[in-house]
């Protein structure tokens, strides 16, 4: 049973096993961060910045071990090991892949939450059908946590000066 | 279970231990607390720790009996002093029992009687709490630095909790903070092996006094590849994230370090593991021992210049590798072991691929077997070649088939069943000429026991979950987990925090315990043998690397290259 093989002069197929580099689908990344957590080795970086309102979410491969914890902890499968294992390059940004998303922006106040507006919609999306009422709760679910505390608070208050009026 | 663990794992057989230790030590044991199935903390005065700790391991009847792993924590946020923990283990099949020996230290004078002089073996552990807590450990025949850098300051210590992880101390390299090395004994030569060299695992740096080629002592200086593991473990990373952070470790026994990690916290935490994970666990920790002895076996015959056994054993071992490939989706760091079970299951088209696997692999190993043993030269140059005695295995703590070629009866699948092996039969090979064959031989006798236990593992495998449900780990719990790697013993201790986080991690590889065996082994030695016993202790390779041959009286140095040594001992194998 001979074991050498002719890579790199014959292209290598790893098998549909392998844990390879991760890569990020940008059009699932729904930003959440919930890989960013869940990373040991901050390959995975959550870069907000409320100026502009953008978040970064910061994959770099040079620091990845390859354990597939994002891949289990993603809730809309953006990120998922593939089979590829060249990442030799001479440029270390190839290692790099960003992920550039929209933080939501409060209607009432205009500053920017600490959620983008995919994540927003991905809970609307997994709110079970029935129990709610949607556009009820989208009213509320839409402001910043300041300005829905406000609104709970002065919708309180005028339901008690109702009840004592 | 099967009968033999039964009998170990009685709750009798293990009172015993406990029991007996209470009695002899009456009102000086301040006081017992059972924390995990197996394993018992008893509390007691600093100054009793040398005597009690001596009591236990060099005790005439429990023969195999050995200090497992001894961690310090700073325990000062929690009550104000610092603690040492002996963990002890209960060998040789006579009882599955881990005592854990705590005594409290105040701030305000560090100080505690050395262990050392009672029992060698720890030697390390009490220079390693010096540098990393400042605990001093009075009457140590040896108090030079172990862990810290040369340049490292006085005074700073890296895992008290008061020096957060991030912190970088100015250091600065002067004539005053050059290692002291010991003078060499008079009319010998120097030999410097390392730091960087083709026989070693990590860098580390030996230091050979040599009479003409006779290794008369030796003297060493490692960790230079302390990374700081157990701080980045305590205050950064949560529970899970440390597992995978364990299994990259060592490069070869990762599953070991990821599993004792895993076990400890299990037991810290009480959390239940289905049968299933516990089969899946004991087959990947099999196959890693197949191809870290292979590797070894491969390299021990590049050592001595049969380059033939070598290639086979490592196309051997190919096959392995690939395997492991298929199943957990990496050669190495299968990423497989997480508190509660395991991430992949076996399938079904799997388990074929591991029976193909090990059918080949028995006939074409047996073949290597037959083949190795039966040439010449390689018995001429590993028999009685780096003796390690008994009393020697036994007085430094080894482990591993680094003990076992030296007549320990000792093996941490069989004396503390750990996850599935307590429902299969397998054999501990014991060697007792303590020679680099008799080590060959007890690591081609496991891979056979390997192969047999995985066959056994995958019959037996009941269906049902992988992973267990796990939700909050109570904090300040201890607890010591273990598993045989392929080079021994490890274990890792862990004590639980708040927030997700541990509070003190301690990991013991099989390595530390042999390592300061080694210059016992090596002396009366040739030069020649010298890469040969420090590869036999199994360590890995890195393969670039020279040697310097200092000839003390011409004043004169001369630089070996890898080829050259590697020659030289060649020259010795054609000898033979």
């Amino acid at each position: 049973m001979a074991v050498t093989l002719k890579y790199p002069f014959v292209k290598l197929e790893a098998p549909p096993e392998y844990r390879g580099i991760p890569h990020i689908e940008p059009r699932l990344c729904i930003g959440c961060g919930a890989c960013v957590n869940a990373c040991p080795a901050d390959a995975l970086l959550k870069i907000d910045d409320h100026s502009t309102g953008t978040r970064k979410i910061v994959l770099d491969v040079g620091r990845c071990i390859r354990c597939a914890r994002c891949d289990e902890a993603c809730p809309t499968g953006a990120i998922r090991m593939t089979r590829n294992f060249e990442v030799a390059t001479l440029d270390r940004s190839d290692h790099v892949e960003v992920v550039e998303l929209r933080l939501h922006r409060c209607p009432n106040c205009g500053n920017y939450t600490d959620y983008t507006e995919r994540a927003l919609e991905k809970a609307f999306q997994i709110l079970p059908e029935g129990l709610f009422d949607k556009e009820e709760l989208r009213k509320k679910a839409i402001l910043c946590r300041n300005c829905r505390r406000k609104l709970t608070v002065d919708d309180t208050i005028e339901a008690s000066r109702e009840v004592v009026g | 279970m099967k009968e033999w663990a039964r009998r170990i794992m009685d709750e009798k057989v293990r009172e015993k231990y406990v029991n007996e230790v209470v009695e002899k030590f009456g009102d000086r044991i301040i006081s017992v607390e059972r924390n995990a199935d197996n394993q018992w903390i008893i509390e007691i005065n600093r100054e009793d720790l040398p005597e009690v700790v001596g009591y236990i391991v060099n005790h005439p009847e429990w023969k195999e009996t050995q200090l497992s792993t001894m961690a310090g924590a700073d325990e000062r946020p929690l009550r104000g002093k610092f603690s040492l923990i002996y963990w002890i283990s209960i060998n040789g099949a006579s009882g599955d029992v881990f005592l854990g020996i705590k005594t409290y230290i105040p701030e305000d004078d560090p100080r505690f009687p050395a262990v050392t002089p009672v029992h060698p073996g720890a030697h390390w552990y009490e220079r390693e709490v010096k540098d990393l807590l400042g605990l001093i450990p009075e009457g140590h025949p040896d108090p030079r630095r172990l862990v810290l850098p040369d340049d490292w300051p006085e005074g700073v210590y890296p895992l008290r909790k008061d020096f957060h992880y991030t912190d970088s101390p100015k250091r600065e390299f002067t004539d005053e903070t050059k290692y002291p090395y010991r003078e060499p004994p008079k009319g010998t030569a120097v030999f410097p092996l390392g730091p960087y060299h083709v026989a070693l695992d990590e860098p580390g740096h030996f230091r050979l006094f040599v009479k003409g080629e006779e290794i008369v002592d030796v003297d060493y200086r490692l960790f230079y590849q302390h990374r700081g593991i157990e701080k980045i473990g305590e205050n950064r990373l949560t529970y899970d994230q440390v597992n995978f952070i364990a299994e990259r470790i060592c490069g070869i026994c990762g599953t070991a370090h990821a599993l004792a990690y895993a076990q400890a916290v299990e037991a810290a935490g009480k959390i239940e593991v289905p049968e299933r994970a516990e089969y899946i666990r004991t087959v990947m920790a099999e196959i890693e021992r197949l191809h870290s002895h292979m590797l070894n076996l491969g390299l021990a015959c590049h050592d001595i210049g049969f380059d033939k056994g070598f290639m086979d054993a490592f196309r051997i071992r190919e096959h392995v590798m690939w395997l492991a490939e298929r199943l957990t989706g990496n050669r190495k760091t299968y990423g497989m072991v997480i508190i509660g079970g395991v991430r992949r299951d076996f399938l079904e088209y799997r388990r074929t691929m591991i029976e193909e696997t090990l059918r080949k692999l028995r006939e074409e190993f047996q073949k290597w077997v037959d083949q190795t043993l039966s040439t010449r030269t390689f018995i001429k140059r590993c028999e009685g070649v780096g003796v390690l005695s008994y009393r020697d295995a036994k007085r430094w703590s080894s482990v591993g088939p680094w003990a076992r070629g030296s007549g320990r009866n000792f093996d941490a699948r069989r004396d503390h069943p750990f996850a599935a092996y307590k429902y299969l039969d397998f054999k501990v090979p014991v060697h007792k000429e303590g020679d680099v064959l008799a080590r060959c031989l007890v690591r081609a006798e496991e891979i056979m026991e390997s192969i047999w236990i995985i066959e056994q593992a995958l019959d037996e495998m009941p269906g049902g979950d992988i992973l267990a449900e796990w939700k909050e780990i109570p904090p300040y719990r201890e607890a010591v987990g273990f598993t045989e790697a392929p080079r021994g013993e490890d274990v890792h201790y862990v004590m639980t925090g708040e927030g997700n986080r541990l509070y003190r991690w301690r990991i013991r590889a099989s390595t530390y315990n042999n390592f300061p065996s080694l210059p016992d082994a090596m002396r009366g030695n040739t030069v020649a043998d010298a890469v040969l016993i420090i590869a036999s202790l199994d360590p890995c390779y890195s393969c670039t690397e020279r040697v310097q041959v200092v000839d003390l009286e011409e004043k004169r140095a001369r630089v070996l290259t890898e080829k050259e040594l590697i020659e030289l001992s060649r020259k010795v194998s054609r000898r033979v």
